[in-house]
């Protein structure tokens, strides 16, 4: 499955780290990722994984992160997030 | 020191430790992180000198688990940081607070590979709960105060905070924070209502208990649930000293070498009351198979356990202390669930320990049994890991979780001695024993400078097979008998050895040597080592092969000398 997950952050220097580590090590691959600053001094990252694992592994993983203000999954399909749906699968 | 003061941030280091009811902090000086050791000379807050910063690290585990406090622990830039990380691991897995200080070089050659710098923040991402690096003065009062926070709630776990030499000896006016406590979630009413009516549908309903009823503060609570619904139930290797001893229905610890009533009750009920407890490995065996009929009510304060490997029927992750009373309440099952009752107890007489063991040597389990039974009602017990760790489990019995420390998620050999030292600082009045093997023993021996240094009566019981026992025992069964690294017949002496220390002891070999001995040991006012030797042929059962359902338990092989 593909998901597309946002996050809000803390402005700490290593948070991109530590998000990066729980997501490796819960068993989800990163094929896509954003981050920029919002103006009230907090980062968002936009970020797509591949994983056969359930998303709320990682998701609630992400929320214990003491950094980690807010975490939500956009989307999430069969297809790379994003990529067109092929012809020849329905929706 | 009033607030407001002028001081080194060194000095607040040590302000805020005792203004966070620190006595004792365990560790080991150097460079990086001399100033804050200079704050701590002649302060009322003691150190306890270890000779290893993992032992250091391990006596603050082995502190707050057995006192319920936060431990803390300090070591110096590069290698005094890494030396922390197996413990800080250990603290991870098994849910303990600890609160880790490293020195760290100054800010301004950060990043320039400088004498005994490593990145220990980076470092510290995968084995703490959380972790800092203080890079400005006035962030550093306040980041001690959101460590000890962090430590101690919800789920317990060691925090780091990793202190540049600079912001120790620069200057801050000391100013206590505004503090922001965190509560322990309370329980959904609807939560509470479909949990109640799972209780109340099941016929066959057991309790599975972990780690986090004791750190909840929770054992009173579960034990009334216990008495007012007559559940049976069974304990993980942490979740030991949960359930009183002789409680009706409980049957000790379940998993890969848990009773076999245990495993059997599990796999035959119809709903598993999870409390505190997240499906290990080592608990589920074979995770499709394990009580594949029942449905799951699974209570924890970490959301991130519920579903990670077993699908709930109902979740509450909420504080235990309202949880279990607010089940208890208007249920009333102890009627209906007789002939389970029964059930349960048929297996706990059908599969009783058999402490009937002919022949002239040392039977170990029969020792720890007796040993149980002989230790004063303030008592800690410490071991480490292998064949001796789990005939501990099985064989000893425990008033409350803080009796019992046992490294269970990280399984780390060395872990026995310096908990031990940690639980003899928190509980000076207690018995501590160790209960260690010849393998782990040796993994952090240099801790036994630190009973000598400060007089303490750990006693130690060093069963010895002349073997790394338990990968013995898989190679065994497992590995076609190929005994690749396990012999230890070239051991020391450890009574020669405990010598050097001056710590008096005895060697035993025979099993009617095992009664005046203990007695000795547990007499002695200091510290004792008694080392027990026993046959390697003797191992752990039963034991539930790796990936098999835990109702199929290999059981005793070895004929009996």
């Amino acid at each position: 499955m593909m998901h597309a997950v946002e996050l809000r952050l803390k402005p700490q220097p290593e948070v991109l780290e530590r998000v990066l580590r729980v997501t490796r090590h819960r068993g989800f691959t990163v094929t896509e990722l954003t981050m920029t600053a919002n103006e009230d001094s907090t980062l968002k990252v936009n970020f797509d994984v591949e994983s056969e694992r359930v998303i709320g592994l990682l998701t609630h993983q992400l929320t214990k992160l003491f950094d980690v203000l807010d975490c939500q999954v956009l989307t999430s399909s069969t297809v790379p997030v994003g990529a067109e749906t092929p012809a020849s699968v329905s929706a | 020191m009033e607030s407001g003061q002028k001081m080194r941030g060194a000095d607040a280091v040590i302000k805020v430790l005792a203004a966070h009811g620190v006595t004792t902090v365990f560790g080991y000086p150097g460079g990086a992180i001399m100033p804050i050791y200079d704050a701590l000379y002649g302060h009322p807050v003691e150190h306890l000198l270890s000779r290893h910063e993992q032992g250091a690290a391990f006596a603050a585990v082995g502190y707050a688990r057995a006192s319920g406090k936060t431990g803390v622990c300090f070591a110096t830039s590069g290698p005094g940081a890494t030396n922390l990380i197996t413990s800080l691991s250990d603290a991870l897995l098994d849910s303990v607070p600890v609160v880790a200080i490293t020195g760290q070089v100054s800010t301004a050659v950060i990043g320039t590979d400088a004498f005994q710098e490593i990145d220990v923040l980076g470092m510290s991402l995968s084995c703490t709960k959380h972790s800092f690096m203080v890079t400005d003065i006035n962030e550093l009062i306040p980041t001690l105060y959101k460590a000890f926070e962090i430590a101690a709630s919800g789920r317990p776990g060691p925090v780091l905070v990793d202190i540049p030499k600079d912001i120790q000896i620069a200057e801050l006016e000391y100013k206590t924070p505004l503090l922001t406590v965190t509560e322990e979630p309370a329980p959904e009413v609807t939560a509470i209502d479909a949990a109640r009516e799972l209780l109340q549908q099941a016929k066959k309903p057991i309790l599975y208990v972990g780690g986090g009823v004791g750190m909840a503060g929770a054992v009173d609570h579960l034990r009334q649930f216990i008495d007012k619904t007559g559940i049976p139930s069974v304990a993980t290797l942490k979740g030991l000293g949960a359930i009183a001893h002789g409680t009706k229905g409980y049957l000790g610890m379940l998993g890969m070498h848990g009773g076999k009533a245990a495993n059997l009750a599990v796999q035959s009920c119809d709903l598993l009351i999870v409390v505190g407890a997240r499906f290990d490995d080592r608990v589920t065996g074979r995770l499709a198979t394990f009580a594949g009929n029942a449905k799951v009510l699974h209570l924890d304060i970490d959301i991130a356990e519920i579903n990670k490997l077993r699908q709930a029927d109902v979740a509450i992750s909420a504080d235990f202390r309202q949880v279990l009373p607010a089940l208890a309440a208007s249920l009333d099952m102890q009627a209906e669930l007789t002939q389970w009752q029964q059930e349960v107890e048929d297996l706990y007489r059908e599969h009783q320990w058999d402490y009937q063991h002919p022949g002239d040597l040392i039977y170990a389990p029969a020792m720890l049994r007796r040993l149980a039974n002989k230790l004063p009602e303030d008592s800690v017990v410490s071991c480490d890991v292998g064949q001796h760790q789990m005939w501990v489990a099985q064989h000893m019995w425990f008033r409350r979780p803080e009796d019992h420390l046992s490294s269970a998620g990280l399984g780390t050999m060395g872990f026995g001695l310096p908990a031990a030292i940690g639980a003899q600082v928190a509980r000076p009045d207690a018995t501590v024993v160790t209960v260690s093997g010849d393998g782990s023993f040796m993994m952090n021996v240099q801790e036994l400078t630190t009973i000598k240094r400060r007089k303490l009566p750990v006693k130690i019981l060093l069963i010895d097979n002349q073997k790394l026992g338990m990968v013995k025992q898989w190679q065994q069964l497992f590995f076609e008998q190929r005994y690749s690294e396990t012999d230890l017949s070239d051991n020391p002496d450890f009574v020669l050895m405990a010598s050097a220390f001056d710590i008096p002891g005895r060697t035993i070999h025979r099993a009617e040597e095992v009664e005046a001995a203990l007695d000795e040991m547990l007499a002695t006012p200091g510290p004792f080592m008694l080392h027990v030797a026993i046959d390697d042929a003797f191992n752990v059962w039963p034991l539930v092969p790796p990936g098999a359902c835990n109702s199929d338990m290999m059981d005793q092989m070895e004929k009996q000398t």
